[in-house]
Parts: C-alpha cells; structure tokens; sequence
C-alpha cells in the first residue's frame, strides 16, 4: 500500500474518532509489550501513548528488563490474564518461539498486532503464520542494503567489515543481516564481510567483540552495528582503540549516542527508523479494526531517514532521531 | 565430693519454670532461661510462630491486596483471582521453583549453587539436539521426547556430579566452584547451540510443553475435555480455559519426590545433618563425601528438568534462558526460610518463596505498575527474611548456633 | 589382668618432631572408671585419639576385648565397641533427640518389598525414650532441635547415643567443661551408672575434683609419659598436681 493512501487512512480514522465522542466511552483496551528497555522502544511508545489520546484508548504498557522469550511471555501471559485487553501490540523477541505464546492469546479473542519484528516469515497472509492482525516495521532487508551502500562508499569499496548484531532468529536484525550480505556480495565483491557476532542485545558485549575484531583484522575498514546496542557498543570500541575517523561505522538507529558519535566523525552513516509511526499506526490501527475497517493492510513499511553529516542538522531529518522527553 | 543420696526420681518442673532442681537423681532439669513449645511467655510463643509463618502471611496478604486493588484500578473490568490468571502464576513459577526445589537441598546441606541457571540453559540445548536428532532420524515423537529427557537430565547430571566431587574432595568452597562450572557450562551450552538457540524441532512437540490436564469451557455449547486441546474455534475458544497444563504437572511430580525425599527419608535426615553439622556427620559413619555429590546432581537435575521443560513450552533449545532465574531461585528459597548457614529450611517454604515472587510479577502487570518494581520489592523481602532468620534465636532467647555447648 | 578390657603397651605416637606419647601403657577392667589426668600438652588427647582410631599409634599395641586390634578409621573403634566423646559432643545442632541418637544408624521402614525406605522418626523416638530413661535422664521434649538443650542434657544425649548402641568401653573427653555447677554432678552421675552398668569409663580430665568424685584409679601424664598410677582413693590433691607439673615422677615403666 502506498504511503500516501496509509497517511490517509491513519488521518481519515484519527478524524473520525475526534469527531465521535460518545465511542470514547466504550473504551479500547491495548496492551503493548516492546522487546526491551532502549531508546527505540521508548520512542515507539511515545507514538503508542500519542495515538492513544488522540483516540481515546488505553493502554498498558510494560517493558521486559531483557530481551528473550523467558522475559516477555510471563508479561504478555499477565496481560492475557486481565482479560481486558482486545489488541496487543507487541516486538516479538523471536520470529519462532513466541509464536505459541501469541496464539494462545489470540485464540483468548486478543487482536495481535506485531511492531517492528514479525512472527514467521512476515507474511501474514500466505506465509506460516497468520493469525496476526498485521507487521508495522521497516523493510530491514532494504535497510540492511542501503546500510551496505553508504559503508562501501564511504571505506573506497574495499577492505574488511564487521557485523555486529544483537540476538538471532530475531526478523529485524536478521534483515538487515541477510539485505547488508546480498549488497556486499552482489555490488562490491572485493569487499570481505565478517560476522554477524551476536552480542545478545548487550551493548558491553558488542563493544567488547568489535575490540577484538578491530585487534585481529588488519585489514578492517567499517562496521557494521545493527540496532541501537550493536552501534553504541561497536562505536565505542572503534572510538576507545582511538580509531575514530579511520574505520568507517554505519549504525542503524539513531539514539543521541550515535548522533554524538556522528558529530565526532566515528560513525558516518545513521539508519534512524520510524518507532514513532510504528507505535502510532499500530494504536491506530486497532483503533480501526475496533471500528470494523476490515481493509487494514496486513504490512506497512515505515521507511528510514537517512542521516549522515551532512543533513544531521536540518530539522526535517533531525526529528527522526530517538529523543525520549519530547 | 559427697556422693548423692539416693532419691526415686520425682517429676522435674515442666520447661518454663526454670526450676534447678539439684538434689533430684539423674534428672535433669530444664535450665532457667530455656524455652520450647509449650514453654515462655505467650507473646514470645507468638513471635515465634510469625518468625516462622510470616512469609505465609505475606503472601496471604499479598493475594488478598490484589484481590481488591486490581479491580479497583481497572474499574472492575479486571479480575485478580481467576482460574487464568491461578494458571498462570502456576505456569511462571516452574522454573523458578525447579531451580528452587535442588537449591533448597544444597543451602540445607550448608552449600550453594551458583552454576543452576546455566545448568537450565545447558539442560534446553541439550535436550532440544537430542530430541530433533532422534525424531530426524525417524523415532516416533514421544521417544524424541523422551529423548531429550535423558539427554538433559545427562548433561545437568554429569555438571552436578563435577560441582559435588570437586567441593567434596578437592574442599573447595562451594561458591567459587559453582560459580566456575557455571562459567564453563555456559560456554558450552552456548557452542553447542547454534547462535544461542536450537529451532527446527518437530511441530506437535509445543502439545508436549502447553497442552493441559484438562480444558473447560464454559457456557453454552461447553464442556470438560482432558488431556488434548479440543478443536474448537471462535467464541468457544475464546472461552476456553486451560486447567493444569503438564509442565505444571511436571513440576507437581518433581515437588511431590523432594518433599518425600528431604523430609521422610534418610537422604533427607543426613542432607540436614550435613548442614548442621559436618563434624558429627563425619563422626557418625555417614558417608559425606557420597553425599555432598548426591546433592549436587540433585540440583543439577532439577535444573535439567527445568531446561527440558523450557524446549517443550518453546519449542526451541535456548543457551540463554536460565540466566535470569539463578538469583531468583536463590531469593525464592531464602524468602522461604531456609538458612544461609545450612540444617535448616523446608520444601513447602520455598514453594511459599516462589509463589510470592510469581504472584507480585503478575499482580504488578495487572496493575498496570511497571514490572520493574518487583525486583525491588523482592529484594526487600529477601533482606527481611534473613533478618528475621537471624533474630529467630534472639526471640527464643538461646544461643546461637554452633556457638552453644 | 583378665578383667582387663583394654590394654595399651607401649603406645607411641609422634607428629614430626613431638613426641606426643611417649612409651604409655595402662590398663582398663570392666567396672571401674579410670581417670587420665595431666595438664594441657601432656598428651592425653593424642593417646585417647589412638586408642578411638583417629590417630594409628607409631608404635606399640592395643589389646581389646582379648585382641590385638588396629583401628584405622574412627567407625573402626565403634565397631569395636569404643565409644568417645569429644569435648564439642559431635552432635547436630539442628536435628532432635532420636535423630541425633541414631544418626547414621536410622531405624527405616521397608516399603514396595525394599524398594523404598522412610525414616522411622516414631521408633526412633520410642528407643531414644527408652535409652534415656533407663540411664535415669529426663528430657521433657524429645522433638525439639537439641540446641534448645542445655549443656548438660546434651553431655546426656550423646553419653545416651554410645550407650545405646551397646558401648563396651566409653572415653570421655573433658565432659564437665562449659558445664554449670549442678549439671557437673549430673554428669559425674552419668560416668557411675555405666560403670554400674559394666561400661568402663575412661575419663580424661585436669579437674581434680571430678576425678575424686568418680574414679577409682587415676593415671598421671607429663610430657606424653605416664608418671604416675594411683587407686584414687589412696592418694590426695596434692600429690596429684606434683605429678601433673612434673614435679613427682614414678618413672613407671611400661
């Protein structure tokens, strides 16, 4: 679906709800359920918290203190549990194991809606799972590809890079993972890639394995981090062995660290998805489900802004990065 | 010295009335200031008794400040004590409770378990191999199953086995021990999986790890069903409600062998000698050393069920699952009375423990209060269970122990 | 010499460079309590620790019962029938009466034709009642964790534990130590009822006063050397402590 139609679509239902107060009263119940404590999922629940008020919902929100399926199912089993919910929007930890757990919920009468990560293959119409409502996330394989793009240019098309990613089986750093390779493989073949190391979504493990990359491969000219733990971890380990500037750092997501990093000239590219869309439309579109729409795509892509140093500072850019405290 | 004329024994004064009765033959009175039951004052026989009954009373008071404030809070549209809601708390409790039920052995026994969470961890990688090799190669599915079982339940073993034999003959303290083998397993549960998790396990093997005892349905068009989930759909199943799902069961089965084992067996009686005493256990004949291996496998079992059970609920092996359940096993069996310095402490206390953390997790998310609050709360409770462990002896007024003669 | 139960020739036994006995013998009959006395160091402890199998004698040989014994484990010696008593009781603090009577020696019930054992704290229980009253000790609660116990009641428990499982010969090291003044005599009354009951004492003590009220020879060492051997009652205080500080010396050859 177009982004023009979708924008229409969050703005028609928005407008509707605005104009018929009485619906309030037959209040919406979501429960939302991210991955884990981090910046990108604090600003998603800004969008999640924004939408509701605009709607007129209430939502519950509570955020596993790890990311792993042992954190979140006990969370997303209260949540059930209430049995006052009718949607949950959630970050699935794993693409696979926390498809039980979802549809044990959904058979309870929950509407599932899936932010950012998805279950199965994302396909919620021909693929293995189905029963989610639909997947609000980025195109990770297109990120991952235009992440490949802007590092080759930015080392010379050749050399050595490093990818560092967070946790496997998990559809959203596996995107990236698998859209970074294709590039690399397929547009600069003298360019080696190493990695993924999985860092656990421990931004101290990241920076730890980057540091020994960046001691055993003379040849390393970028890296890769993909999410908001992998880039601070693998920039700061860049930084710490005073490599800053000489090793080239794409990172996918854009917390206030990366952007330092970035004005430091250690990170030359950032990915700054759209958490806040993701937890607005996510809001809105079970607001709309609620409301009897049955048009509802089953994905939406919320696109990226590209942030290098050169339009870091122009505020149409600038408000794509991940500031909580708005 | 005179000698002491003789003197049919009289009856001594009861306990309590601290009577030194010197001139009666052979028997020897109760010293003033010694008090048991049925003995000191009614207040200290009340302090006594809450020293010993208040994380019952916590929990107790826990249950009933849900019951009335999560309604509240939801304008009554959420209920606290509903069979989903008891269903769950049972579900969260069983690895923490598993991994509480062997460490409850050890810290009686005056040792300690560092290395259970990674053993759970090891325990799921291990069984989930084992079980996707064995049903690839053709076995039917509850003999992959089965599988994993043995696979698990071996690794974990094979890990207790090397904590007890290296504490036990080597005299190595027991937390730096374990807190090595828990360093080593993890690594190990890690390279054996792939990338920290073990999918591709068989379709039907979730049934194994959620299916339930029994399925009511309520309403029209309901029923009891038992033992498989009934192919229901719609609004029948929107209403279903699952009713002691095996892992549960499991875990009742595991309860049920160490509370006979600890509290009516002679493995049990020496576990608590051991801890209260190694000297006399050593002086008695017992067999120490076998033991003090004995207790570490147990351990180490309980987590490798645990670590089974989280492959069959999740159908996948996870290298990682167990870290987060170490400390609040710990917490769990602290909270239920068992003394960090051994010889002291029940299986039904650290059920109580293990109760109250799930019961605070998931009245918190009812409440809609940040779930981070309940590390907090735990935390405090633990700290108060121990003050209150050691302020036990204070009550009654006697010695402390190991230092009395 | 026939009523002798136990016979020491000789004993020797050193720790690198201290000799800690050097060349004892004594003798112990049926019936009678005999007291080892000497000051700290004079190596009463390490001659009782050979005789109960903690330590394997250098030299020299032990005689019980009619036979040339070595003992190489402490549950070798009780096999045998001797029992000791330790200063620290070597009781568990956390564990009742019966439990602490029959530790390592549980009385269980057979269930599934022996595939299963249960304690029998019941049985034990009655036994350990049984035991003490027919040694004349009152222990209102036998249920209780034995820390509740005062000092002398559990000298009584353990002294009870030997007693039941049929302690042909008893050392005892030290027993009125810690103890009160009245629990002391109760104690001293213990040591004559198992005489009574044809239990040898051997009752190692450098208090004066206990070993007049009980035994009816004493044995004196210095220095790992025995020094002097007295049937109690013809000897005083006095001459006592001159053998202890080394003052006196019989010179009694092995």
């Amino acid at each position: 679906m177009r982004k023009s139609m979708l924008a229409a679509l969050a703005a028609g239902v928005a407008l509707a709800f605005a104009s018929q107060p009485t619906l309030a009263a037959d209040k919406l119940k979501i429960g939302f359920l991210p991955g884990v404590v981090d910046p990108f999922y604090q600003v998603m629940q800004l969008g999640v918290e924004r939408a509701a008020k605009d709607l007129g919902a209430e939502v519950v929100t509570q955020v596993p203190p790890t990311w792993g399926v042992e954190a979140q199912t006990p969370l997303l089993d209260a949540m059930v549990a209430r049995g006052d919910l009718n949607y949950i929007i959630i970050a699935p930890v794993d693409k696979d194991q926390m498809v039980g757990p979802l549809k044990t919920a959904a058979d309870h009468g929950i509407k599932i809606i899936t932010v950012d990560t998805y279950l199965g293959d994302g396909d919620y119409v021909k693929g293995p799972v189905k029963f989610p409502l639909s997947y609000i996330g980025s195109d990770n394989v297109e990120g991952g590809r235009i992440a490949a793009r802007g590092l080759a240019k930015a080392i010379g098309g050749k050399g050595s890079v490093y990818i560092n990613s967070t946790n496997p089986n998990v559809s959203s750093v596996e995107g990236r993972a698998v859209g970074f390779k294709e590039v690399m493989a397929k547009e600069y073949p003298d360019i080696k890639v190493i990695g993924p190391d999985f860092n656990l979504d421990d931004p101290n493990k990241a920076a730890q394995q980057t540091a020994a990359v960046l001691s055993r491969e003379p040849n390393l000219a970028g890296v890769f981090g993909t999410n908001v733990f992998s880039a601070q971890g693998a920039g700061t380990a860049v930084v710490n062995a005073g490599l800053g500037g000489h090793i080239q750092v794409v990172a996918y997501d854009a917390t206030q660290l990366a952007i330092e990093l970035m004005n430091k000239g250690v990170v030359s590219l950032v990915l700054a998805q759209k958490p806040f869309d993701m937890g607005y439309l996510a809001v809105a579109f079970a607001a709309a489900d609620a409301a009897g729409v049955t048009s509802l795509p089953p994905r939406v892509e919320t696109g990226f802004a590209i942030i290098d140093k050169d339009n870091v500072k122009d505020p149409a850019i600038a408000r794509f990065i991940y500031k909580v405290g708005k | 010295m005179t000698s002491e004329p003789s003197r049919p024994a009289a009856t001594s004064g009861s306990l309590g009335e601290g009577k030194q009765d010197v001139t009666m033959r052979g028997s020897i009175a109760a010293p003033a200031g010694a008090h048991g039951p049925g003995g000191g004052s009614s207040l200290q026989r009340l302090v006594l008794f809450l020293s010993r009954m208040w994380a019952w009373l916590f929990l107790a008071v826990m249950v009933l400040f849900f019951v009335v404030a999560v309604p509240l809070s939801t304008g009554g549209s959420v209920n606290f004590l509903t069979i989903r809601n008891s269903q769950n708390i049972l579900v969260a409790i069983v690895p923490v409770l598993l991994l509480g039920l062997g460490q409850t052995f050890v810290l009686i026994a005056a040792g300690i378990d560092l290395s259970v969470g990674w053993v759970m961890s090891l325990a799921s990688v291990l069984s989930a191999l084992a079980l996707r090799d064995a049903f690839n190669s053709g076995a039917p599915l509850p003999v992959a199953v089965l599988a994993g079982l043995a696979a698990g339940l071996a690794g974990a073993g094979l890990v207790g086995f090397l904590n007890g034999w290296i504490i036990a003959k080597l005299k190595v303290p027991a937390f730096i021990v374990t807190l090595g083998t828990s360093f080593i397993v993890r690594g190990v549960a890690y390279l054996m999986s792939e990338n920290s998790t073990v999918i591709g396990l068989p379709a039907g093997l979730g049934a194994y790890g959620n299916d339930a005892l029994i399925y009511y349905i309520s309403g029209p068009g309901g029923g009891v069903y038992f033992l498989h989930r009934p192919d229901v759909g719609g609004e029948l199943l929107r209403r279903m409600e699952i009713i002691l799902p095996y892992p549960v069961l499991a875990t009742a089965f595991v309860l049920a062998l160490t509370m006979f084992l600890l509290h009516k067996t002679q493995f049990g009686r020496h576990t608590y000698a051991i801890g209260g005493s190694m000297d006399a256990s050593v002086r008695s004949g017992i067999p120490v050393d076998r033991h003090v291996i004995k207790v570490y496998m147990l351990s180490a079992a309980t987590a490798g069920v645990a670590g089974f059970l989280s492959t069959l609920r999740f159908t996948a092996g996870s290298a990682v699952i167990g870290d987060s359940l170490l400390l609040s096993s710990i917490a769990a069996v602290i909270i239920g009375g068992v003394s960090m310095f051994g010889g002291a402490g029940t299986v039904i206390g650290t059920v109580i423990g293990a109760l109250i953390i799930a019961v605070l997790t998931t009245g918190l998310v009812m409440l809609n209060v940040d779930a981070f609050w309940q590390f907090i709360v735990v935390g405090t409770v633990v700290i108060v269970a121990v003050l209150i462990d050691q302020s036990r002896d204070l009550i009654v007024g006697r010695q402390r122990r190991g230092a009395a003669q | 010499m026939s009523d002798a139960l136990l016979q020491v020739r000789n004993l020797r036994k050193s720790f690198g460079g201290l000799t800690a006995v050097d060349g004892v013998s004594l003798e112990v009959r049926r019936g009678e309590v005999v007291g080892l006395l000497g000051d700290n160091g004079a190596g009463k402890s390490t001659l009782i620790k050979c005789v109960s199998g903690v330590y394997q004698p250098d030299d020299g040989e032990i005689v019980f019962d009619g036979a040339t014994v070595t003992f190489s484990t402490p549950m070798d010696a009780r096999r045998h029938g001797i029992e000791t008593i330790y200063q620290d009781l070597a009781l568990a603090n956390n564990l009742d009466v019966g439990a602490n009577i029959f530790l390592g020696r549980e009385i269980k019930k057979r269930w599934l034709g022996g595939l299963v054992h249960t304690l029998d704290d019941k049985g034990m229980e009655r036994e350990s009642r049984l035991t003490l009253e027919s040694l004349q000790i009152r222990i209102p609660t036998l249920a209780e964790p034995i820390e509740t116990l005062s000092g002398g009641q559990r000298q009584a428990v353990a002294i009870a534990r030997a007693v039941y499982w049929e302690a042909k010969l008893m050392i005892m090291d030290e027993p009125t130590n810690n103890l009160g003044v009245p629990e002391q005599h109760k104690v001293l009354e213990l040591i004559r009822t198992l005489r009574d009951r044809g239990v040898p004492v051997v009752l190692i003590t450098h208090v004066l006063p206990d070993a007049f009220a009980v035994t009816d020879r004493v044995v004196v060492m210095h220095r790992g050397r025995k020094v002097a051997e007295k049937v109690t009652a013809e000897t005083n205080t006095e001459e006592l402590v001159q053998y202890m500080v080394g003052a006196r010396d019989d010179d009694v050859a092995a």
